[in-house]
């Protein structure tokens, strides 16, 4: 908690020190509806239990010496006034349960979200973007069924067992025997009846997923099934899918069908009807007080009926609780370097024998080069050579592990963190836009700063502005509704426009989408090139012609630089660089390619 | 069952069955086991009696011990309770045992008729529908209609119950029994009323959800932008306002659900004050016996809760019936390829011949008219054109996944709808844009059309291509596992492995869909290598893309509306600045390695540039 970049004011603490503890905390913030749910809950449980007691009263009344129906009246509007109580009090628990249940998710998920906001960058260009929605998404969510249904239940559950046998006590000690051993049966049974169902109904579920990944594959790649005959055996492998559920679902069905506790309630109530009907023959027992009993014995049959389902909410929600704090709780390794170095960037950057690796995995060795202030560097590699990690080894995304970076000839350590990245800006291959009007997007780097005047000259360069004047609504126009969708090279322009905006001085860019026509790839290389202008770039391309008259070319192999210059002596003397463009060869020597005219 | 699917599910193969066709269709599918269904209604019937004995010989017990003074007329009730107790657990055991068996079956037999009917469509089918929703006919369909079958019988047990124990009430005293069974319609009502409101907030709150939990998304991706530009406070305070919003639409909508017990739970507890006090007043001057009133306490107990449930499974009834539906439909679906004859396909030469053919994807829309084209075997043609020129359909009609309507397609000569088409798909190799890679190793994904094909002939192929230096890019090599659907593979790596499937196979004829998406310049190079094998000594079709496909093509064919408008080389082509050179410059311009904005355009004559 130490290093945080945001905070916000009166934010409330909760105990992080485990994952009940923090449900805990959650749940206490809210003290009034904890109270009203658990009240709630245990005095309907109250209410359900009277009403057999009172029904033994009015049997005890007809039945007795003096049978009366005026008392008889009495007796049923008094059931009717429980039966009202327990309509105000059993929603009000519900009720309860049900604002907890959402606001622990609402305040989980802020708290979570604030803490993410509080970490550092280097924390997040290091997480997968799929691993945090996760957390916040799903993790966040199961809190919610956890507290109603699940907890909700449980407590429901467990007072409806406990409180119909505090009533048998005051009727009668002995008679608790029936229920008790009822009791001790039914918490075995549930417990044996878990362990069984549990890993079956995780295999069915299993099983279920094969068979939809299974099928969907068939499906997705059924052009090449028919293109190359192979339906029997795919057939064959969904039989297999088809059959593996079959079973799983006939063994499920199995074990529910052998649960015990509707077995042991018809048991109990025997017993108890027995006990009590020797005790009344015995004279030690009205029949009033038995119609009471059996009643009471006969609410046990709810709890039994407990869905092992609310088991598995709150395991699953206690598992993502464990994950969310874990993500809470995990640190920048980076330090921010406060004190470092400060300046405006010229932009030389220097590799000095670089070597990279996470663990024992080498992902760079010993590469060295120079990028003058203001040159284009293109970085050229296969997929997985590094091209990307080396990029990110400028801002700091990730430190060296041999050798050293310079910018300005500082040590990239040295310099504060601050001034390095706000100097330093990344264009990545999949551009992200907030569902915000295109004016705002563009100046998101500056907040509310920014005139429109301004966005609109960044737009231009950024040959935007014509595709966005043709919206509907222009810069005004809102990102992802009524159907306003971009394509990539459109969302390319806006991030280069918002780059623009900032003048960073050093610009890394990923342009490795490509464009279907080649007029779009006109206005997208006139925006590039506009926004390298001035500034040391490196530049991940697929482009050939981008590469060949970048100013220096690396080339970059399984983590080493194979070379590095310029294109033709790289032609000259580069085996790797001149397979690449060995297809292109007669192209090379020449097409008929009159410059400057146009198709209409 | 028609009026079931609402416009958002239905197919072009759905079709409406009447309720006696469905059913019959379903019975049909239960007839194998007439045995176990015979059996299950043998213990319905049977349990529903065990339970309904049950509270009548409480009532009785609490008769007799006010009667009788001997003890053990009482041991031998109570000897019975105890009996009908255990024996309704067993038979209900015995029930719900065999109904899983018999629901897995037919489950089971159900799926496996769905995706034989799946296997069975052609490519036209796949074209028009959604992948998603062929899967969930398959899987989910099938499974809400098992849900249903439990649900029914576990219902009718639940119905015999109630008719059991309403006949016992009737037979001991009509008039309380008629007030006792005066609120079971009230009960209905409800569990309907709330059903209908119940609806309507979630759709309504559906649809607020899926805008809320888009933009909490939203939010959450944001995160790392922010902090690139150091906008948290924005952010931050965006994110509350839409998780407020989000926490006030789960709330109003999680509180209706919560509302419905408590509901039906006090119409219940008033109907256990009515028996109570009316049937008190009948024992009292002793119309029924104490037992008997306390039998009708018990019953309304045991009423109100199958109730809820009745009301309730009409609509579940009908989801399982237009469920099935979804599956027979997709059963019934007639496939629109017809083969005439079925000849066996020995090695062929890949000479391929359109004659004065007809095709059209929907009616009133012809794509191909008195089409004529003839690619001699072993040539390497590319086609190039506008999307929608018909590029891709003259490669579907070769790989016959579509019936053409008129003339006809020859390939050696001889007429393709007189092939066995399996053994036909065997000499054709295809390429789609996007490669599919099956889950597993790389090599399992290049013996797929050859299966009995040994590692050291994966290996070779493998090796053939670019000197295999691809594979040393992988992390295991061949035995690199391609992850769901090839993602652990770049794209262009699932190219290359897509590439080695058809070497492999080693057909007469190559379709190749090239891909658009762009690829690391290595990798693309060794794509080039391994196509230039792949085209040596057979008839290829190239859908092409990239300008140095159309190069090494032996001949170009650009076509514009379902007509071959030019073809020749790539160099003739574009010198006879026709509708080629218009193509050029709109989309290969930009891939010559000398490409810079705004030039490199090639001279077209002004009636050709449209």
């Amino acid at each position: 908690m130490a290093n945080r970049e945001f905070t916000v004011a009166g934010e409330y603490r909760y105990d992080r020190s485990g994952p009940i503890r923090w449900i805990a905390s959650h749940l206490l913030r809210h003290k009034r509806y904890l109270a009203l749910f658990v009240g709630g809950t245990v005095l309907a449980q109250v209410l359900n239990a009277v009403v057999p007691i009172l029904t033994g009263q009015a049997f005890a009344i007809v039945l007795g010496p003096h049978p009366d129906a005026g008392q008889l009246g009495r007796v049923s509007l008094a059931i009717l006034g429980v039966v009202l109580a327990l309509f105000v009090v059993a929603p009000s628990g519900a009720f309860a349960s049900e604002v907890l249940a959402q606001r622990i998710e609402r305040d989980a998920r802020d708290e979570l979200y604030l803490s993410l906001l509080g970490k550092s960058q280097t924390f997040h260009n290091q997480q997968r973007v799929g691993d945090i929605m996760a957390r916040t998404s799903n993790d966040v969510r199961q809190l919610n069924p956890m507290i109603n249904p699940g907890v909700s239940l449980i407590l429901d559950s467990f007072s409806g067992l406990v409180i119909p046998i505090l009533f048998i006590a005051f009727i009668r000690l002995d008679l608790l025997l029936a229920p008790l051993l009822f009791t001790v049966a039914f918490l075995i049974a549930l417990r044996a009846y878990t362990r069984q169902l549990n890993p079956v109904s995780g295999e069915m579920r299993g099983r279920f997923g094969q068979l939809n990944a299974g099928l969907a594959e068939t499906i997705n790649g059924i052009e090449v099934v028919k293109a190359t005959a192979q339906e029997p055996w795919e057939r064959a492998k969904f039989d297999v899918n088809a059959r593996g559920y079959r079973d799983a679902f006939v063994h499920n069905g199995r074990i529910q069908a052998r649960y015990l506790p509707p077995l042991f309630i018809g048991v109990a109530l025997a017993i108890a009807l027995i006990h009590g009907l020797y005790l009344v023959t015995h004279g030690q027992l009205s029949v009033g007080s038995l119609i009471a009993y059996i009643g009471l014995v006969a609410l046990l049959r709810y709890p039994s009926f407990i869905s092992i389902f609310t088991f598995n909410l709150v395991q699953l929600g206690l598992a993502g609780s464990q994950r969310i704090l874990a993500l809470m709780r995990q640190e920048s390794d980076l330090d921010e370097n406060e004190s470092g170095y400060r300046a405006p960037i010229r932009g030389e950057i220097v590799f000095d024998d670089v070597t990279f690796g996470y663990g024992d995995t080498p992902i760079l060795e010993h590469v060295s080069f120079r990028a003058p202030a203001g040159a284009t560097i293109a970085v050229v590699g296969q997929t997985g050579s590094g091209k990307t990690t080396l990029t990110k080894l400028v801002n700091r995304t990730y430190d060296v592990t041999a050798g050293r970076i310079r910018v300005d000839g500082v040590d990239v350590r040295d310099w504060s963190m601050d001034a390095l990245r706000s100097q330093i800006s990344t264009i990545e291959q999949d551009v992200f836009l907030f569902s915000r009007s295109i004016a705002e997007n563009i100046a998101f780097g500056l907040g509310s700063r920014a005139d429109r005047a301004a966005i609109e000259r960044a737009a231009r360069d950024a040959q935007a502005h014509q595709f966005i004047a043709d919206l509907p609504e222009g810069y005004e126009t809102v990102i992802g509704e009524r159907g306003v969708t971009l394509s990539g090279g459109q969302r390319q322009r806006l991030a280069i426009a918002r780059a623009l905006l900032t003048d960073p001085r050093i610009l890394i860019l990923d342009d490795s989408t490509s464009a279907i026509d080649s007029a779009t790839e006109d206005e997208i290389q006139h925006a590039i090139r506009r926004v390298l202008e001035g500034r040391t770039t490196l530049l991940i391309t697929h482009r050939l012609s981008q590469i060949r008259w970048a100013d220096h070319i690396l080339v970059l192999r399984n983590g080493t630089l194979v070379d590095q210059g310029g294109h033709d002596e790289l032609l000259a003397r580069c085996d790797d660089y001149r397979r690449i463009f060995a297809h292109y060869d007669p192209a090379l020597a020449g097409v008929p390619t009159p410059a400057g005219e146009g198709a209409a | 069952m028609g009026f079931i699917m609402d416009g958002l599910d239905a197919e072009s193969y759905d079709r409406a069955y009447t309720d006696r066709a469905l059913v019959a269709r379903i019975v049909g599918y239960f007839r194998p086991q007439a045995g176990i269904m015979i059996f299950v209604a043998a213990m319905i019937l049977l349990s529903s009696l065990a339970d309904t004995v049950l509270p009548i010989l409480i009532s009785r017990g609490i008769d007799t011990v006010r009667t009788a003074q001997s003890f053990g007329v009482e041991a031998l009730l109570v000897g019975a309770i105890l009996i009908s107790g255990v024996v309704s657990w067993l038979l209900n055991y015995l029930r719900q045992r065999n109904t899983a068996r018999a629901v897995g079956d037919v489950v089971l037999k159900l799926r496996e008729d769905a995706f034989d009917a799946v296997l069975k469509r052609d490519m036209s089918f796949y074209d028009e529908t959604p992948s998603g929703k062929v899967v969930s006919r398959v899987t989910s369909d099938t499974e809400d209609f098992a849900t249903v079958v439990t649900l029914t019988l576990n219902l009718l047990s639940q119905l015999l119950l109630v008719l059991l124990l309403m006949g016992v009430l009737f037979y001991i005293n009509v008039r309380l029994a008629l007030l006792a069974v005066a609120l079971i319609p009230v009960i209905v009502i409800t569990a309907l009323a709330f059903r209908r409101i119940a609806r309507r907030t979630t759709q309504h709150a559906r649809r607020a959800l899926a805008r809320v939990n888009g933009l909490v998304q939203e939010t959450i991706s944001g995160i790392s932008i922010a902090k690139n530009f150091r906008q948290e406070r924005a952010i931050y305070d965006e994110f509350r306002g839409v998780n407020a919003q989000s926490y006030a639409v789960n709330l109003r909508q999680g509180l209706v659900f919560t509302g419905i017990f408590p509901l039906l739970n006090t119409v219940a507890g008033i109907g256990t004050v009515i028996v109570i006090y009316f049937g008190g007043l009948r024992a009292l001057d002793h119309t029924v016996s104490p037992g008997s009133w306390y039998l009708f306490v018990q019953a309304i107990a045991m009423l109100w809760f199958p109730l809820t449930g009745i009301a309730s499974f009409w609509s579940q009834f009908q989801l399982g019936l237009g469920a099935s539906e979804r599956v027979f439909a997709l059963v019934d679906a007639e496939p629109r390829v017809v083969q005439r004859r079925v000849e066996p396909v020995e090695r062929l030469a890949g000479r391929i011949e359109f004659r004065h053919l007809d095709f059209r994807y929907v009616e009133d829309q012809p794509i191909l008219r008195d089409f004529s084209l003839t690619i001699p075997a072993g040539q390497t043609v590319a086609v190039v054109g506008h999307t929608g020129a018909g590029k891709t359909t003259l490669a579907k009609l070769i790989a016959r996944f579509y019936e053409f309507q008129g003339g006809e397609l020859l390939i050696d000569g001889r007429d393709i709808r007189s092939f066995d088409l399996r053994a036909y798909h065997r000499h054709l190799g295809i390429v789609p844009q996007v490669p599919f890679l099956f889950s597993g190793t790389v090599a399992d994904n290049i013996r797929y059309a050859r299966p009995d094909a040994g590692d050291a002939e994966v290996a070779a192929v493998a090796r053939s291509i670019g000197g295999g230096d691809w594979l040393d890019a992988l992390p295991d090599g061949l035995a690199t596992e391609v992850g769901e659907t090839g993602r652990s593979l770049s794209m262009g790596q699932r190219q290359l492995v897509a590439l080695a499937r058809v070497l492999l196979q080693d057909p007469s004829i190559l379709i190749l869909d090239e891909a658009t998406a762009s690829v690391d310049p290595f990798t693309e190079a060794q794509i080039q290598e391994a196509l230039d094998l792949a085209l040596r000594d057979r008839t290829a079709i190239l859908i092409a893309h990239r300008l140095s496909t159309v190069k090494h093509a032996d001949r170009i064919l650009v076509m514009r509306s379902g007509e071959i408008v030019e073809e020749g080389s790539h160099d003739t082509l574009l010198a006879a600045g026709g509708h080629y050179a218009h193509l050029y410059n709109t989309y290969f311009r930009h891939q010559s390695p000398d490409y810079r904005p705004g030039e490199g355009f090639v001279a077209v004559h002004a009636a050709e540039a449209v």
